[in-house]
This record gives structure tokens, C-alpha cells and sequence, in this order.
């Protein structure tokens, strides 16, 4: 039964595909003209829009984007940082998420209300199967990058998912 | 001039006196010696008036005959793994000492060998492989045939009187499967023939714009004796220091000087003709802002001294600096001839093959790179007083320093707030090396996701050299780089591979390494998969993404040991997983090679990107499958 339940939720998840491939476009704002530029010289901007990102996940990737070649200054980084943190952070322009169906178990609503509205839907968690090392890796990256989460709900997650979404 | 032609035509002056008579009419020395060379007699004219010495007879077998043709032309080593049939040529190298035989034990590692031999030295790179093992040596020349690096691959092929009989290993027209890796594919057809081919091969593979040459000798020539002519090389060694129009040149100079808003980009050929130092003459003496090849991947060389206030980087689309550029000057860049809406490109290259293939260009010059940007240089001084070039100069590089020294501001932020805790970052990574090679280190790479550290790390003329292969076939960085030392021995060669690099051409590098005691060391940036591609699939938001199911890129189960295969083949090393301890595991690298000794160091690194966090992998047991437990 809960296998059939998982499905209902990946199936209903990947109905909101449109989020991903909807036409990039950048919300007015302060660093918004620098993005549109310096961004667009190697990809579209549809991928910053498929990212849901707090200011120091932003911070890690702009640099990331510098080191590969970026035309991007000591005096803007910061604007650009704010500007995507601003609109594409988590729970900022985020479609709203069907909630699936999960087991019950400490920790249940926590990721119904955190790990599946803020940036993407659960179908990203419930459907890939990690072991225990690797769900805490995956839980502490994804607070590291902006996910709202206390390191002690962290924890919860964690055990929740390796329990209930642990490799079999 | 038409006289000075004709009376060298019909013999009534030298060679010397024509170039002579046309330096006297206004031309440069080199545009003269290359008209002198076009109007040079027919080779078989050439050949009988050539010294004795240029050209000596000989009897021998087919395999004697070429190995002979081969150490005329100038040939030092030849990179091999051998098949039955093509023991005459090794049998003729028992009692020859010209030559050098290197062994390697998978034909892509031989090729892998022999172009990174060939990239560093500028000269060619002789493979001899099994014709069984053909198709494996293709997979490495696809580098050499993208990159242009001189490569002659031979093998033998069944007895003529077994083809068609579809006999064991033969292959009807296996010597296809080279053709669109190859300049010129031949198989000979007479013992007879085998040194004339062979020498054919090397003339076509080292011109300019320099190839791979696939050469198929069947077995039985290979065993026959015949008597044969042996050609040095100055009689086929076809100089392409050809110069560009002299008009031509001066209406660069004149747009070049003019421009409101130049941008200078420049390619691999900059290397290839060893215009480093011309390059940067050129963009100081005009204050262009200079670009390198660019992208993630990058391509294979780093000509410019990438501290310099006037490098802003690798060449993207919309460049937001220097904006909207109103004359574009491409030197030696096969990918610097792009679009650029309002900008008038020249482009100056040494291959008419690929001059205009990607953009048009206004104006496009075949030249060699160091004698066409001489030719620059020169225009441009002709041109202006030095007070005028001075004032454009000093313009100029205010702007485009202005621009890069708050790049350079922003690197140094990154630096400073790159962390030394957790896991080794590729940022870390390339701050320790940076901190720790010696600055004349040969830096050998083939990464993709590792190309990240580039920017924390300098390149240039006098500065570390980079070498590696444009975004073409992975596993070349082990093998390249043992034939980069080879080629270079007073150098430190460091070769950089991602673990999915070290996968693709498996250990047998470091059996070459070993055997022939080559002290390089082997970095391999362990990120336990294909980091950058996983991140490309993802950046696309497509089903993967959505699952959070990376169903192709991940490398880390089995969790490869690959100091423990390095040690296996004898070749020292160790696992680096402390970002602190980045330096000390360097300098025991750098001591094992002081004292002739290859080394290892398998770092530990983080991953990066969508769904680094993930290990998950689509897992697959055959062992859980089974009905029968055997």
C-alpha cells in the first residue's frame, strides 16, 4: 500500500513540471540587470529558476560561476547574491506543492512542511533511496544551501527519512 | 620581379640569390622565402640533386625500411603495443639505438602517449598498435585530430594474399575506421614502398595545420626485403612559417589602432607557434583587452600570462566587458571567430581549414602566429608614433584595468572565504597548488568539474604551462602527461585527472609510468563521479531533477582505491582527504619525483552542484538475481 501511495505522490509531484520548465524570467529588482547579462553569457537564466537557494547557497554557486569565467566584480557579487536570495530563495515564488501522502513516524510533518514546499516537492525525497550516511549528508547540504531548518529538525528528518526512505 | 622568377626557373640563379633579389623588391624576408619555396622544383627533380647524404639507399626488410625512414626524419621514439605481425619492425630496432621504444599496454594509453609527447614538443608522436587494437587507438585520436597534434599510427594488417578471406583478425577496410580522425590514411602496396609512404606520412602529419596519419603495412611487406631510398628530413619538412599579405596586415593595424572598443582573443595555435611573448608585445603596445579560449571545459592551452591586467578571461557570448566590441581580433583561436553584432573580425590563423567556419570574418589571414603577429607588431608601429600608441595604450588599459583588478578583488575574496574545514574543495584544492608547484611546472590536465580550479592558479609564457585536450575524449591526463614528461624531462610534470578520467583509461598508464621510471605526479581530484555532466543533465530541471534520481553520473560504488591501484603497478601514494594537509602531501610528491620516482595522490574531494549531496545511483545485483548460487 505505501508503495502505491509513494507512486500517487511522484506522479502528482511530477505534474507541477511546469515550475522547472516555465520561461526564465527574472523579477525587477536591484542586481536583476547584472543576472540578465552575466548569467546569460553561458546558459539561459531558466536554470536560477528551477533553484531555490538562501543567500549563502547563492553565494557558494555565484562564486562557483566566477571561478568558471563569470564577468562578475568584487562590487556586485554582493547585489547579485541579495537579488537571487531575494527571489529565488526557499518558499519565494514557489509553486504551491500537492502534499503527498507519507507514513506516519516522528518527523512526518516536519517534511510534509519543509522538505516539500519551500524549494521543490517531495517527490525528490521520497523517491530516491539513501542510505543512512547519506541521508544525513543529504539533509545537513540541503540546510547548508537555505533550507529552513534548526540543526535539531535536521536531525528529525534524517532519521525520519533513513527509517522510512532508507536503501532496502 | 617576374624576371627574378623566371631566371631562377631556369636555373640562371640560386635559391638564395631569388630571395636576395626579393627582399630588394620590397618583400620581408620570410614572405620571400616562402615564395622561394613555392617556386622550389618537383621533389623527384629535387631528389636527384639532392647530397648523397640527404638520401642513401638501403636493403632491408619492410619493417627496417620504415623504422629506417622514421629515425631520417628525425623520429626519437616510437610509442607501441605489438602484435605478432609486426615483429619485423621491432626486429629491425634489436641493434638500434635512435631510436627509443615505449611500451604501453592499451592502444589508447599509446596514443595518449605519443600526443602528449608530440603537444610538448612540437614534434610528431609515432604509434605503432595491433591492427586488432585499431578502433581503441581511434578513441585517443580524436584528441589529436581536434587539437591538430602531429601523430603518425601505424599497424600491420593480414598478408595481402589472406585479404577477403575474412581470415582471423582481419578486418576488410578496418584502415576506414581511422578516416575521420585522420588527415591521410594509406595501406602500402610494395616493400618498395614502404619508406616513400612513410615518408609521405610524416610530411602530411607535421605540416601545419598538423594532423593524425594512419599508415597500414600488411604483414607480408613487412617480412619481404627490398632495396628502398631513405630521405632525410630536410627534404620534406614543408615550412609553414608562411606571413601574412603586407596589405592585408597594415589594414589591421589601421582598424586595430582605430577601434573604439577592440577585443583580442586568442586560441592554441598562439602555443603551437610559440607567439606567447608576441602576443602579449602586441596587446601591451595597443592595451587590448586580451581573452582567452573559454568556457567550463576550456581547451588545451593557456598562452597569456593569466595575471596580466589586460586578461579578462575566457571569450563568452556578450562579453559585458569589454561591451559592445567594434573590431574583434582573433589570433590562432578556432573558436574565437564568433558573432559579434556591430564588430568587424579579423582573424589571423595558422589552418585555412577552419579560417571562417564558424563566423565569417571581414578579414581573414593564413600565418604563421609568431611571424604574422611580428608582422602586426611592426604595421602598427609603422603606423603611429610611439607618442600616439603610447596615449591609445594607456587608455585602453585604464578601462580594462579597471575592470579586471575588481575581478582580481573578487578572487581574492573567494580565497580568503574559502573554507579549510570539511571536505577538500576544488577551490582549496587549486589555492594549495597554486601555493605549492614550481613555477615552471608543466600542468597537464583532463578534467572537466577540475577545470574550476584554473581560475586560483597562473598560467602563462613564463609562468606554469598548462596543456591539455579540448572537450573531446576523457582518459588522455595519465598517459598524456608521461609523454609530456618524456618530451620535457627538466620540467616538473604534474597530471591532473578527475577519477572519471582515471576510469576511462583505466590504470594502464602507470605501467608505462613505472617501467620507464618517469617522475611525474598523477593528482586525481576524486569526486566519485561526473560531477560537471551530472550538473548539466540536472541544470535542464528534467526528470532526473525532479526525482532527485541521478540515474548516469555517480562513480562511487565500487568506492575506487586509486593509491591503492597506483601502488599495485609500483607507483607510490596516498590518499589526501585533510584540506590542511594539501601541501605536506604535495611536497612528498615533489621529493619522490626529485629523486626519480613517479607519485600519486588520489584527493578525497567534495562534490558540487545539483544533487552533490546525493550518492543515490540506480543499483543493479546480478548476485540477487541468481537461481543458482554459483
Amino acid at each position: 500500500m505505501r508503495k502505491l501511495v509513494l507512486i500517487a505522490a511522484a506522479t502528482a509531484a511530477l505534474s507541477t513540471v511546469a515550475f522547472a520548465q516555465s520561461p526564465p524570467q527574472l523579477p525587477p529588482g536591484e542586481g536583476r540587470d547584472i543576472v540578465a547579462v552575466a548569467c546569460s553569457q553561458c546558459h539561459t537564466t531558466n536554470i536560477i529558476n528551477i533553484m531555490r537557494k538562501s543567500a549563502a547557497g547563492w553565494r557558494e554557486h555565484v562564486y562557483d560561476m566566477f571561478d568558471r569565467g563569470a564577468q562578475v566584480s568584487d562590487t556586485e557579487v554582493d547585489v547579485v547574491v541579495d537579488y537571487l536570495a531575494a527571489n529565488f530563495g526557499p518558499g519565494v515564488n514557489v509553486p504551491k506543492f500537492e502534499v503527498a501522502a507519507l507514513p506516519d513516524g516522528a518527523g512526518k510533518d516536519l517534511v510534509q512542511q519543509r522538505c516539500g514546499t519551500a524549494c521543490h516537492d517531495l517527490t525528490r525525497v521520497v523517491v530516491p533511496r539513501h542510505g543512512r550516511k547519506d541521508w544525513d549528508r543529504v539533509v545537513a547540504r540541503m540546510i547548508q544551501v537555505g533550507a529552513p531548518l534548526t540543526a535539531d529538525e535536521g536531525k528529525t528528518i534524517a532519521a525520519y527519512l533513513q527509517e522510512k526512505f532508507g536503501e532496502k | 620581379m617576374k624576371e627574378l622568377f623566371k631566371q631562377y626557373l631556369d636555373k640562371g640563379i640560386s635559391r638564395r640569390s631569388l630571395t636576395k633579389g626579393l627582399t630588394a623588391a620590397g618583400l620581408t624576408a620570410g614572405a620571400a622565402k616562402t615564395i622561394a619555396q613555392s617556386l622550389a622544383p618537383p621533389a623527384a627533380a629535387q631528389t636527384a640533386a639532392a647530397a648523397p647524404a640527404q638520401i642513401r639507399e638501403m636493403k632491408g626488410t619492410g619493417g627496417a625500411l620504415f623504422t629506417q625512414q622514421l629515425k631520417a626524419a628525425g623520429v626519437e621514439f616510437i610509442f607501441f603495443n605489438p602484435s605478432t605481425s609486426d615483429s619485423p619492425i621491432f626486429d629491425s630496432l634489436v641493434d638500434e639505438s635512435g631510436i627509443q621504444l615505449i611500451k604501453g599496454v592499451q592502444e589508447g594509453a599509446v596514443v595518449a602517449m605519443a600526443d602528449g609527447y608530440a603537444r610538448a614538443s612540437g614534434k610528431l608522436g609515432v604509434v605503432v598498435v595491433a591492427s586488432v587494437g585499431l578502433p581503441n587507438a581511434v578513441a585517443q585520436m580524436v584528441n589529436s585530430y581536434k587539437d591538430q597534434i602531429p601523430i603518425l599510427v601505424a599497424a600491420s594488417s593480414v598478408s595481402q594474399e589472406s585479404v577477403g578471406r575474412e581470415q582471423m583478425q582481419e578486418y576488410e577496410g578496418i584502415e576506414r575506421v581511422t578516416q575521420p580522425m585522420t588527415k591521410w590514411h594509406w595501406m602500402a602496396s610494395a616493400t618498395t614502398t614502404i619508406a616513400e609512404t612513410t615518408r609521405r606520412a610524416v610530411k602530411f602529419a607535421t605540416t601545419a595545420p598538423a594532423a593524425p596519419v594512419y599508415l597500414s603495412f600488411p604483414e607480408n611487406l613487412l617480412r619481404t626485403e627490398a632495396t628502398a631510398q631513405i630521405f632525410d628530413k630536410s627534404l620534406f619538412n614543408v615550412s609553414m612559417k608562411v606571413r601574412p599579405d603586407k596589405l592585408d596586415i597594415e589594414a589591421a593595424a589601421r582598424m586595430i589602432i582605430e577601434a573604439k572598443n577592440p577585443l583580442l582573443s586568442i586560441g592554441d595555435e598562439v602555443f603551437q607557434n610559440d607567439a606567447g611573448k608576441e602576443i602579449l608585445e602586441l596587446a601591451e603596445l595597443l592595451g587590448l583587452p586580451v581573452a582567452g579560449q573559454g568556457g567550463s571545459l576550456g581547451f588545451w592551452t593557456k598562452p597569456f600570462p593569466s595575471k596580466h591586467p589586460l586578461y579578462i578571461g575566457p571569450l563568452l557570448r556578450q562579453m559585458r566587458f569589454p561591451g559592445a566590441v567594434d573590431v574583434h581580433l582573433n589570433i590562432g583561436s578556432k573558436h574565437g571567430e564568433q558573432h559579434m553584432p556591430g564588430a568587424k573580425q579579423i582573424s589571423m590563423r595558422r589552418d585555412p581549414t577552419s579560417l571562417a567556419r564558424g563566423a565569417p570574418v571581414e578579414l581573414g589571414m593564413v600565418t604563421d602566429i609568431q611571424l604574422g603577429t611580428r608582422d602586426l607588431i611592426d604595421a602598427v608601429k609603422a603606423l603611429a608614433t610611439p607618442a600616439r600608441l603610447k596615449e591609445i595604450a594607456a587608455e585602453r588599459l585604464a578601462r580594462t584595468a579597471e575592470f579586471t583588478s575588481k575581478q582580481r578583488k573578487l578572487l581574492d575574496r573567494v580565497i580568503k572565504e574559502t573554507p579549510y574545514d570539511g571536505d577538500i574543495t576544488m577551490e582549496r584544492l587549486g589555492i594549495e597548488l597554486e601555493a605549492s608547484l614550481e613555477r615552471d611546472t608543466i600542468y597537464v590536465n583532463d578534467v572537466d568539474s577540475g577545470k574550476r580550479m584554473d581560475a586560483f592558479m597562473s598560467w602563462g609564457p613564463d609562468d606554469k604551462t598548462y596543456i591539455g585536450t579540448g572537450p573531446n575524449i576523457l582518459g588522455w591526463g595519465m598517459a598524456g602527461a608521461f609523454g609530456v614528461k618524456l618530451a620535457k624531462p627538466d620540467r616538473p610534470v604534474v597530471g591532473v585527472v578527475g577519477d572519471g578520467s582515471f576510469l576511462f583509461s583505466g590504470p594502464q598508464p602507470l605501467w608505462s609510468i613505472s617501467r620507464y621510471q618517469s617522475p611525474v605526479t598523477i593528482i586525481v581530484l576524486n569526486n566519485r563521479s561526473y560531477n560537471n555532466e551530472r550538473n548539466r543533465i540536472w541544470m535542464s530541471g528534467g526528470t532526473q531533477f525532479q526525482a532527485g534520481r541521478d540515474m548516469t553520473c555517480y562513480l562511487g560504488s565500487p568506492d575506487v582505491d586509486y593509491a591503492k591501484t597506483s601502488q599495485a603497478f609500483g607507483v607510490d601514494a596516498e590518499i589526501v582527504k585533510d584540506p590542511r594537509k594539501i601541501q605536506e602531501a604535495v611536497s612528498r610528491a615533489k621529493k619522490a619525483n626529485a629523486e626519480g620516482r613517479p607519485y600519486l595522490l588520489d584527493f578525497n574531494l567534495a562534490r558540487n552542484g545539483i544533487g552533490a549531496a546525493s550518492a543515490w545511483h540506480p543499483a543493479y545485483s546480478v548476485a540477487s538475481k541468481r537461481k543458482r548460487m554459483v
